[in-house]
């Protein structure tokens, strides 16, 4: 792919760049692509000449497509890196994490299929118990990758999903750091409440 | 000193060393923790993929209930946990509206009084003077340590004040002169480890970490010292597969900072590493035919 234009659609650039605006909390039209960002990213090797500050120049310009699919969109760690060197401080990670939910409300699969199945896990059992219990909670995400594997009949997926999980959980077991105690919080209704609360919210 | 405690989910499970090591050196350090009631997990960096709300409500709901028991300061080891906790503390003091709406929710309010500290901003602040001198220190011997901060001592999603020098922390390796440990000077301190990516996108954080090891070895280094369960567990469990795939031939134990303070207090081994209740469960069933949401 390397480093094509963007496209530039007027109507489109001023709507989308005004949601990421609102979901993402960044004030990205300061930016004046000094690249302070690029060159501290730990991902920027890999995603195709996609750097911090041209994800920003993408969302400005409305390339709406690029925005959604680019590789750092999606590898992007979260690391904050580009955000504590931004002259302007703009968190590029979370324009990037504001861009995987709006990919994820699009439709879009996600570049790592397990991106979604991890954090949805995650959330949905800290939900559920008020606390994380690590061999509960991998057991669920365990459960939905099989479920989309299935979904697309992805069998040798399904045992190369075993394998490596359980080298995983046995490299965790001879290390003492599995646990099978089971530990939770009496507030699961408080936190259920807030979490209707929250339904339809799509930033705070 | 008394101190309110938020030892945070992992500090139960795969971190539960670092639990019992950090309660064994405050206490020695004449600091009481007192792990605050029914506290809930803070939503780590997961929340926020999926609702932004929850990021910041689940955290609340702690600081809620560290407030309204009294203590002024709540400490946090973890380095997920302290960064979700304080990142929502000023997210509820900018948005007094959105505070409101959690508040309703809440049987103990959040009143915005208590100050969030890491078990290292404690150390620290508190290594220093009386509290030391009171301790028999041995001298140890052959450490040569890096100090691993990575992202989260100083890098947060939203702007909160931070102690540390951003781009090159020094908390760490103060409090190790404190106890006679000169660490290493070296370049990738707060390079990102890849954290819970290593599950989605393996490749990519094996390289990250595997560029962390280089350098530290370069260093000359012979063990790397952190604060954060997340770079713990990743730095340990992966090392083998990340140094076999870049054909590094050493391979360097992955300490909890509690554990050299640990054992400069003069705590055994055993004190420190008590023998694992892997098999013990404490599962009461009938909480798993409870209702869920
Ligand atoms: S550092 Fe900030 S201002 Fe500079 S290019 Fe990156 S986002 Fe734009
Ligand atoms: S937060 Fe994302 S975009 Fe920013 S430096 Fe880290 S990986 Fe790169």
């Amino acid at each position: 792919m390397g480093s094509k234009p963007f496209e530039y659609t007027p109507q489109a650039a001023d709507v989308f760049t005004r949601e990421v605006m609102a979901r993402s909390g960044q004030n990205i039209v300061a930016c004046y692509q000094c690249k302070r960002c690029a060159s501290g990213c730990p991902v920027a090797e890999e995603t195709d000449m996609v750097t911090p500050n041209r994800l920003v120049r993408m969302v400005v310009l409305g390339d709406i497509e690029s925005a959604l699919t680019n590789k750092l969109t999606w590898k992007c760690l979260f690391c904050h890196t580009c955000g504590t060197r931004c002259p302007n401080n703009i968190k590029t990670g979370r324009i990037a994490d504001t861009l995987k939910k709006m990919a994820l409300d699009a439709g879009i699969d996600p570049q790592q299929p397990e991106y979604k199945n991890f954090h949805r896990a995650f959330f949905n059992y800290s939900l559920r118990w008020g606390r994380i219990n690590e061999i509960g909670m991998m057991g669920e995400f365990q459960l939905r990758n099989m479920w989309d594997h299935l979904r697309r009949g992805n069998f040798v997926a399904i045992i190369s999903e075993v394998a490596s999980k359980s080298t995983l959980a046995w490299e965790m077991f001879k290390q003492k750091r599995l646990h099978l105690s089971f530990h939770s919080s009496k507030g699961r209704d408080e936190i259920s409440r807030l979490y209707k609360k929250s339904a339809g919210r799509k930033w705070i | 000193m008394d101190l309110a405690y938020y030892p945070g989910c992992s500090l139960y499970q795969s971190a539960m060393l670092y639990n019992h090591q950090t309660r064994l050196i405050f206490a020695r350090l004449g600091l009481h923790l007192h792990e605050i009631d029914d506290w809930s997990c803070c939503g780590a960096t997961s929340a926020g993929k999926i609702n932004d709300f929850m990021a910041i409500a689940l955290p609340a709901r702690n600081l809620g209930i560290a407030e309204n028991s009294g203590f002024s300061e709540l400490v946090i080891p973890c380095a997920a946990c302290y960064s979700r906790t304080v990142v929502a503390q000023k997210q509820l003091q900018d948005f007094p509206l959105l505070k409101n709406e959690i508040n309703q929710e809440l049987s103990q309010k959040v009143k915005d009084n208590i100050r969030v500290s890491s078990t290292l901003d404690v150390l620290q602040r508190e290594m220093g003077g009386g509290r030391l001198a009171a301790i028999d220190l041995e001298k140890l011997e052959g450490f040569r340590p890096a100090c691993y901060y990575g992202c989260m001592h100083t890098r947060f999603p939203y702007d909160v004040p931070v102690a540390d020098n951003v781009e090159n922390p020094r908390a760490m390796e103060e409090v190790l002169k404190a106890i006679g440990i000169k660490a290493v000077d070296w370049n990738y301190k707060t390079l990102c480890c890849g954290a819970s990516s290593v599950i989605y996108n393996t490749e990519c954080a094996l390289d990250l970490m595997a560029k962390i090891m280089r350098d530290a070895l370069a260093r000359d280094a012979n063990c790397l010292v952190v604060t954060c369960p997340m770079c713990q567990m990743n730095m340990e469990s992966q090392q083998e597969k990340f140094c076999t795939k870049h054909n590094i031939k050493e391979r360097l134990p992955v300490y909890f900072i509690t554990e050299l303070i640990g054992m400069a207090f003069g705590f055994s081994k055993k004190d420190l590493q008590p023998e694992d209740d892997m098999f013990t469960t404490g599962m009461d069933w009938t909480q798993l035919c409870g209702d869920s949401v």
